[in-house]
């Protein structure tokens, strides 16, 4: 810059611009770091929680109602949900096993029809695709109470659409949300009952995303592929499965993580019943903390829920990091 | 020269052509069957709504309603202990509450993390990241304790109040005020804008897109939210839509007509609103990820 007369004002105005910024940015980040700071305490308190035997009923220490008659009970939570053998633990054991149970069946079924749907309206003309992708995604607009509802009054056991169809064909009607004996494939019945209804629910999601996916793998390499001689089907698992394969990864992680936390849709249709056999772990802490007042149990229960969904990402992670040096 | 190539063409379309025509065949019909069962469930909530609470305990069910009727409707709009318009004016309160909070606080933070050097500033944003990553039910129980001793649980503000910063949308909108040319800045800088005037008058109008999309799927997911808004409004008069449906279905069971015209009146509204803005809302899940 060349030395002119003119330089000196502007080098002031300069300094009153940094001061400018400094004082935007410190009207900023103070009440910022008051209200995060807020959050800090919250999770501080989430922490702490779970190695007490707190309810909120008692009235307990002088600092935020922790020691005295909620004592600290260490790892005791944790010990007990492991070898426990107490109502609570035996139940948050069931709930754990079930949550493992609702998730490991959602991922595959969900895949097994978002995919191959996916593919499919590749094929069809814009126009008729967008309104495809539309009806597919109402459900996922929709309140989950109000699809629990929907899929409440289909699942009726005498009025119910699904047992009128099964009665069509001349099979036995079932109370699928209450019959805490039928099963299928050592799951019981309300439990694929409430699956069903959670992938009506969630499939629009995952097919919006495989579409957007399957638009971006550039056409000429399957036509490239199909000029080659291979079948569309080839086409398929060998150029366009590899290509989409960071989007597989990323929707069976997200699918993966919202059916660990599943709470909105189990809890209106079956609210863990019949015997405890829909009780997931988000259902299990709800109750705890706020029905029975065990909040320092319930706080311990979503530290491990949160363990398993942090383990799920990183292991999520691991898989992106090979992908990428591939 | 036509007569040499033609023939061969014809021989090798018309066995195609048949392939796929079925093909074609499957594809529609099994892209229908796909579009049924997802329609299906709406329709008959529909139908039921109209349908009275003697039918729709009949067995078979009838599919469409043999005296169509709009008691059930008449019934939710002179409940006095159903004031729905009281109940959307609740969900509304809190959505756009939520969504103007989270909006204004993402973009000044994101803005700020994009365009200037402090210190501490990676520490914070790092902060942010962390956050992001801890889910709600780590936080709902000590909120809950923290909202009860602050007396305001039963409170719409007490519903809110934990909400106003977004670490994601912060984290979102960083990424797009990178991307706004510095010069910019300066240049209204030295025009003897203030800070506070760029944020206002050349950022926030440059953030129109990203600011739209998540405004879009904030306001979904508080619509539609139950979870955090059941433990926190317990008397009935400060619920939002979804609980009160709950609420309702609990009150009035074996009447299945009726609530189903509940379900259609508090879940049909915002989906068509939904579906105006379904093209954000669909881009907005492509690009972030996000439910």
């Amino acid at each position: 810059m060349v030395m002119n007369p003119t330089q000196k004002p502007r080098k002031k105005a300069e300094g009153g611009l940094v001061i400018a910024k400094r004082r935007f940015v410190t009207g900023v980040t103070i009440p910022l770091l008051l209200y995060e700071s807020l959050g800090i305490f919250v999770l501080g308190w989430a922490f702490v929680l779970m190695f007490f035997d707190y309810s909120s009923g008692r009235l307990g220490g002088p600092i935020l109602g922790l020691g005295g008659s909620n004592p600290f009970v260490g790892l005791g939570n944790f010990i007990g949900m492991i070898k426990g053998t107490s109502v609570e633990a035996s139940l948050f054991r069931t709930s754990l096993l079930n949550t493992l149970i609702f998730a490991v069946a959602i991922l595959p079924l969900n895949l097994a029809i978002t995919l191959p749907l996916a593919w499919l309206l590749e094929s069809i003309g814009d126009r008729f695709k967008a309104l495809y992708r539309t009806i597919y995604f109402l459900p996922v607009l929709t309140s989950s109470v109000g699809v629990a509802l929907i899929w409440m009054s289909m699942y009726d056991p005498q009025a119910g659409w699904i047992n009128a169809i099964i009665r069509f064909f001349g099979g036995t009607p079932i109370s699928w949300l209450s019959d805490p004996h039928a099963g299928v494939a050592g799951v019981s019945i309300a439990m694929w009952a409430v699956i069903l209804a959670y992938l009506w629910q969630d499939y629009g999601y995952n097919m919006v995303i495989f579409i957007a996916a399957l638009q971006g793998v550039p056409p000429e390499l399957k036509e490239a592929a199909l000029i080659d001689g291979a079948g569309p089907w080839q086409a398929f698992i060998k150029i366009t499965l590899p290509l989409i394969r960071p989007t597989m990864l990323f929707v069976c992680v997200m699918t993966m993580l919202s059916s660990f936390q599943v709470f909105d849709i189990i809890q209106v249709m079956t609210n863990g019943e019949p015997n405890n056999q829909t009780q997931v772990l988000m259902l299990d802490i709800y109750k705890n903390a706020f029905r029975y007042q065990n909040l320092g149990w319930a706080a311990a229960e979503s530290f491990v829920l949160f363990l398993i969904v942090m383990a799920v990402t990183i292991i999520q992670m691991r898989l992106l990091r090979t992908e990428w040096e591939y | 020269m036509t007569t040499n190539t033609f023939p061969a063409e014809v021989r090798t379309r018309k066995p195609f052509a048949w392939g796929k025509f079925f093909s074609q065949f499957l594809l529609y019909f099994i892209l229908t069957l796909g579009i049924s069962f997802t329609l299906l469930p709406f329709v008959m909530m529909i139908l039921s709504s109209f349908k009275t609470n003697l039918e729709v305990l009949q067995v078979p069910p009838t599919f469409w309603p043999k005296t169509f009727t709009l008691e059930n409707y008449i019934k939710i709009f002179n409940d006095p202990k159903l004031p729905l318009l009281r109940f959307y004016g609740n969900s509304a309160f809190v959505s756009i509450f939520n969504v103007v909070a989270t909006l204004f606080t993402s973009s000044l933070v994101g803005y700020m993390f994009a365009k200037f050097e402090f210190p501490g500033k990676k520490i914070l944003f790092g902060w942010f990241l962390t956050m992001m990553m801890i889910p709600t039910q780590i936080t709902m129980i000590p909120s809950y304790l923290i909202l009860a001793r602050l007396h305001l649980i039963n409170s719409l503000w007490g519903l809110v109040i934990f909400s106003a910063v977004d670490a994601f949308g912060i984290f979102m909108l960083r990424q797009f005020c990178e991307t706004l040319p510095s010069e910019l800045l300066d240049a209204a800088r030295i025009d003897g804008a203030s800070e506070w005037q760029i944020y206002l008058r050349i950022v926030l109008p440059q953030l129109g897109a990203p600011l739209a999309t998540l405004g879009i799927l904030g306001f979904m997911g508080n619509w539609n939210a139950y979870l955090w808004p059941m433990i926190v409004l317990q008397k009935i008069e400060v619920r939002t839509l979804p609980i009160i449906l709950t609420w309702f279905n609990s009150t009035h069971t074996g009447q299945g007509a009726l609530v189903m015209a509940a379900t259609v009146l508090i879940i049909m509204p915002i989906l068509i609103v939904f579906l105006f803005f379904q093209r954000w809302i669909v881009q907005g899940f492509t690009m972030t990820g996000f439910k």
